[in-house]
């Protein structure tokens, strides 16, 4: 008994944990799946099975204007719940039971959610408890809300309630017998196994046969032939209850009850073991449900890092095809060659000295300080469009997913706004690291001694300009294009890119900028991933939910 | 009497025109369907009035229909439910079109005079376990001009009423009456007080204004006001009229959602002129504008140079035709200006979509993805185009008059230079050959005329070639900024015809439909 207690107590917390964000079809009918189970747990399931000499409680639950809580006044003889005329009538539910059982309900054991109340005003969040001596010892009354009526709790109560019963007294009409929410309710108590029988109220005497022989055959077809039926004719009412002459039918059936202390112990035994039998197909719904979740969650991810792998590809293409190469950066190379910094580096051979001296009292020269800026200015509008149009591409296949779709936000489909200076941050940092590598191993004696005169900010444009060339060096036609209009250019620039050591700084250069790049990605991608994250289910959900089935299942 | 109505069909179909392809299609085939619905109901003519009672099953629908015909034609009884087909009552003659259109196959003549015109149709419920009987009853409601919905004291507070049928229909409370059968079964008092319950539920869901009327099919109470209700309505034939324009109202404020004709848009200033700046700059504007500078200095030179020294400038091409660049504005032709660089092409890519971005402003969605299809729709064939808009660019490259008369001059002072030199050379012979004073020598302001000739002549040329050497680079650079203008034109064309346009088409879009909605639901 008790391995069962805790198998179900752990199955609820864990389906309580379960986080179903994603707007798919599954999502909402799951959800509700996994809110009824918990509350029904908690309210039923757990009291029962730690106390199973507790009364038999009966709800009576069923359409507004049934006739609930006239029956239930007409039971025990008094007005418990005020009956009437005004729809829905009955707000808060009144439990009906014997004195000396008033102590199994007084304690938060059954429906720990509603407050209890002895008297005064019903409300809907409180359980009115109502000692009466009409009703035997084991034997409790729950005139419960409707189900159907236009007020929302009522109906959420009403259907609470009917969970936490160990059996239905099921109330409807000679009206209503053929509404089709009601019929829905009674559809779960059958697949449950709940003990239930069915109180057909306010039949007009000259409509009783045919009404409740068709009733009957309804009964037959949805599978609830054993559901006893229990006809109550319409009548005067005597001081607002029914004679007893009426209500006859439903009196006889609940002595039996009572008298028979086996059968009710048999009523609540047939509940509970059928409500414990639809737990694990319940459990089912909200595993395939979060089967789906994860799959979709998946698929959603996918769609994403495809978009942006293939932005690191454009970018990457667009550095080594040499593309970055052209235009501005060139033009900046040209007019760097052009003012003949480079080229009288090269000529005295004293550039790092000059360059030194230099950075200390001016900084950098302007033709420098140029190309970087339009070096910079090229990978940034590069990165910038390849992260615009991957934000595109996962907005556009996530607009196609029901789940992608109540995901997006406006703004998400497009490069985040800080992009721009983050990439120019990047950039400037990956200058700055050429510069520190090319001081740190460019000058080093490997390196040809043209290479090493350039000075360090030479040999590192130097090397950025190789970058972006194809294949780390520069080929010989792209030296021409590199070395521009300058005739005294070529050979020098040709001698510079052709060394390996120069190829070998450029292809780690260029490895270095990737990895930025793909850091400024993946910090795009992760507003996409984030959103998912925040929805989707946790990856071990389905496998602790399964868990927790399987104890409970070998705990009974 | 349709007029208005007229006018606000109208202005729904042109917003379900623009709003196709753009807003939720559920609500614009909805829209659709409202626009066709009311065109064929117009169509059929508004001297009948198609009433139908609807209602939960048991209310007695069927019980007040035959109560109102007058005999019993609807099947009546107390298995649940009753009514699977909708029946029909036809008082005076209705055309049978319109009852071909409701699909009422069962029809039913009934005869009184007050009631001419009348169509009454008994609906299968809406609440049954039958869901047959629902879709039926479904399909009618939307037909008919006059909805009564038929409760009674058990039901009148049921979910699946209000929440499925009533609460939807807050624009209709014109087009509905609400019943209140089998009054009887309760006290007069309590009748009265599920009256006012239910009056006040309605108030809750704003029918405030919809009638509500209590009857009981078996007493007859309340028939008589039901029916003069029934002969108003079918006396002003109106109640068509007021039930499509709840129709078109309701249709109109599901598309409103996405539509604010208040919120902030339009293309941004800044944005703009970073577009025209990425389109002129991946058009080569700069180059060429740089060309028809170096252009004009060096045919400048060439011909109101020093004649001794212009010649050096043929060395240099000619930057305009080294680009390819035609001198009068040739589209057609292919320039050779560098290929517009991957980088220029992100810059325009990027300044497209913040252009896009920024022209939503404060619009709700879809509108900023509209926004931006439009604005990369044509992104492709825009570098293509930029060439022709450069080649078609008239760059003002024409010898300025001055030159020929500054050529004339440069000439003369050059030959006045030779001449003098010449003259020297031959003084300088005589004078070895020991001929002194053979040629004679003229003097002008204590100057021999020859070394004048050669000393004034040379000097004057130079100092002149300065001189425009400084207006060529002073009207080259003229020249470079109005080519720049015309230029920049011609891409403004091309931003406008492939970004802007597409952007502002969408922008109008979103402000027509606006406004035809906001026409609609008036």
């Amino acid at each position: 008994m008790d391995a069962r207690i805790a198998a179900l107590a752990s199955l609820r917390d864990e389906l309580r944990s379960v986080e179903l964000g994603l707007a798919l079809p599954s999502a909402e009918r799951a959800a509700r799946v996994r809110d009824e189970l918990t509350a029904q747990v908690d309210d039923y399931l757990l009291p029962r099975l730690r106390q199973m000499d507790a009364p038999l409680l009966m709800v009576v639950g069923g359409s507004t204007g049934a006739g609930k809580s006239t029956l239930v006044n007409s039971l025990v003889g008094a007005e418990l719940s005020p009956a009437g005329v005004l729809r829905p009538t009955t707000r808060g539910p009144v439990l009906a039971c014997n004195p000396d059982d008033v102590r199994w309900f007084v304690d938060e054991r059954v429906l720990p959610a509603l407050a209890r109340t002895t008297g005064g005003k019903e409300s809907p969040n409180e359980l009115r408890i109502a000692p009466t001596p009409q009703l035997p010892p084991g034997l409790a009354l729950l005139d419960a809300p409707d189900i159907d009526s236009v007020v929302a709790e009522n109906r959420a109560l009403g259907a609470q309630l009917l969970a936490a019963a160990d059996a239905w007294l099921f109330v409807t009409t000679a009206a209503r017998y053929a509404d089709a929410v009601p019929w829905e309710l009674l559809g779960g108590a059958r697949d449950r196994g709940t003990a239930l029988a069915l109180v057909l109220n306010r039949v007009p005497p000259d409509a009783l046969a045919e009404v409740s022989s068709h009733l009957r055959d309804m009964l037959r077809q949805r599978g609830l032939d054993d559901a006893e039926l229990l006809v109550v004719r319409e009548a005067a009412l005597d001081d607002g209850l029914i004679p007893p002459a009426e209500f006859a039918p439903v009196r006889g059936w609940l002595d039996v009850l009572t008298a028979d202390a086996g059968r009710r112990h048999a009523l609540v035994r047939r509940t509970l073991t059928g409500a414990l039998d639809t737990v694990p197909a319940r459990v089912g719904v909200v595993e395939s449900a979060l089967a789906e979740q994860r799959a979709a969650a998946e698929e959603l991810r996918a769609d994403v890092r495809r978009a942006y792998r293939r932005a690191l590809e454009e970018v990457d293409d667009a550095v080594r095809s040499g593309s970055l190469l052209r235009g501005e950066v060139l033009a900046r190379w040209h007019e760097l060659i052009g003012t003949g910094d480079v080229m009288r580096a090269l000529e005295t051979r004293i550039g790092w000295l000059r360059d030194r001296l230099r950075a200390l009292v001016t900084g950098k020269p302007a033709a420098e300080r140029e190309l970087e800026e339009a070096v910079e200015s090229s990978v940034d509008a590069v990165v910038v469009a390849a992260a615009d149009r991957a934000a595109e591409r996962a907005g556009r296949s996530w607009r196609e997913h029901p789940a992608g779709r109540a995901l997006l936000r406006p703004q998400l489909d497009a490069a985040s706004p800080e992009l721009n200076d983050r990439t120019r941050d990047a950039v400037r940092a990956w200058q700055g690291f050429v510069f520190q590598l090319v001081q740190e191993e460019g000058m080093s004696k490997r390196t040809a001694a043209r290479f090493a005169s350039l000075g360090v900010n030479g040999a590192g444009l130097a090397v950025m300009i190789a970058v972006f060339a194809h294949t780390g060096g520069l080929t010989g036609t792209e030296v021409v294009v590199a070395g521009g209009t300058s005739a005294v250019g070529h050979k020098v620039l040709e001698a510079i890119f052709g060394d390996q050591a120069v190829r070998t700084l450029a292809a780690r250069a260029r490895d270095d900028l990737l990895e930025r790049v793909e850091r400024l990605l993946a910090l795009e991608e992760q507003r996409f991933a984030a959103a998912v994250e925040a929805a989707a289910p946790l990856d071990d959900a389905p496998e602790r939910i399964r868990a927790a089935v399987r104890a409970l299942q070998s705990a009974r | 009497l349709s007029g208005r109505l007229d006018r606000r069909l109208e202005a729904l179909a042109r917003a379900v025109e623009l709003a196709d392809g753009r807003l939720d299609g559920d609500h614009v085939a909805a829209a659709r369907r409202v626009v066709e619905r009311a065109g064929q109901r117009l169509g059929l003519g508004l001297e009948a009035t198609v009433v139908a009672l609807a209602g939960p099953t048991g209310a007695g629908k069927s019980s007040l229909f035959n109560a109102m015909a007058g005999e019993r034609i609807a099947a009546v009884g107390r298995r649940r439910p009753t009514t699977s087909t909708a029946a029909a009552a036809v008082w005076g003659d209705a055309s049978p079109a319109l009852l071909d259109w409701l699909g009422v196959p069962r029809r039913h003549p009934a005869a009184d005079a007050a009631l001419d015109g009348l169509v009454l149709v008994d609906l299968p419920d809406l609440d049954s376990v039958e869901r047959s009987h629902r879709a039926e009853a479904d399909r009618v409601i939307e037909l008919v001009d006059l909805l009564v919905w038929v409760v009674d004291p058990q039901k009148y507070a049921d979910a699946s009423l209000h929440e499925d049928y009533l609460r939807p229909l807050t624009r209709h409370a014109e087009a509905m009456v609400v019943v209140l059968n089998q009054a009887d079964v309760v006290d007069p008092a309590a009748a009265r007080r599920i009256r006012d319950d239910l009056k006040r539920l309605l108030r809750g869901e704003g029918l405030d204004g919809v009638g509500v009327v209590a009857t009981s099919a078996a007493t007859g109470e309340g028939l008589d006001e039901l029916r003069a209700r029934l002969a108003e309505a079918v006396r002003r034939r109106a109640a068509a009229v007021a039930r499509l324009g709840a129709d078109v109202g309701q249709a109109a404020e599901a598309l409103v959602a996405e539509c604010t004709p208040r919120a902030r848009a339009g293309i941004r200033k800044e944005d703009r002129e970073r577009l025209r700046g990425a389109l002129a700059g991946a058009a080569g504007v700069p180059t060429v504008v740089r060309a028809v500078e170096q252009a004009h200095r060096r045919r400048g030179a060439l011909a109101v140079g020093w004649p001794f020294v212009r010649w050096v400038c043929r060395f240099r091409p000619d930057p305009l035709r080294r680009l390819r660049l035609p001198e009068r504005p040739a589209p057609e032709v292919r320039t050779s200006l560098p290929a517009v660089s991957q980088v220029q092409r992100e810059q325009v890519a990027a300044a497209t979509r913040a252009l896009a971005s920024g022209a939503a402003g404060e619009l709700p969605p879809p509108w900023p993805g509209l926004l931006r299809t439009a604005a990369v729709r044509r992104e492709d064939e825009v570098t293509d185009r930029l060439d022709r808009a450069v080649a078609g660019a008239n760059l003002h490259v024409t010898r300025p008059g001055w030159w020929s008369f500054a050529g004339l001059l440069q000439k003369v002072l050059a030959l006045a230079t030779l001449a003098g030199l010449v003259w020297l050379l031959a003084l300088g012979l005589l004078s070895w050959l020991r001929l002194n004073d053979v040629l004679p020598v003229p003097e002008m302001y204590d100057v021999p005329a020859p070394t004048l000739m050669l000393v004034g002549g040379a000097a004057a040329g130079i100092v002149l070639a300065f001189l425009f050497r400084l207006a060529n680079g002073v009207s080259g650079a003229r020249r470079a900024r109005s080519a720049g203008r015309s230029l920049r034109d011609r891409v403004d064309v091309v931003a406008a015809e492939y970004v802007l346009g597409p952007v502002e088409q969408e922008l109008d879009a979103h402000r027509q439909l606006c406004d035809h909605l906001g026409r609609a639901a008036e």
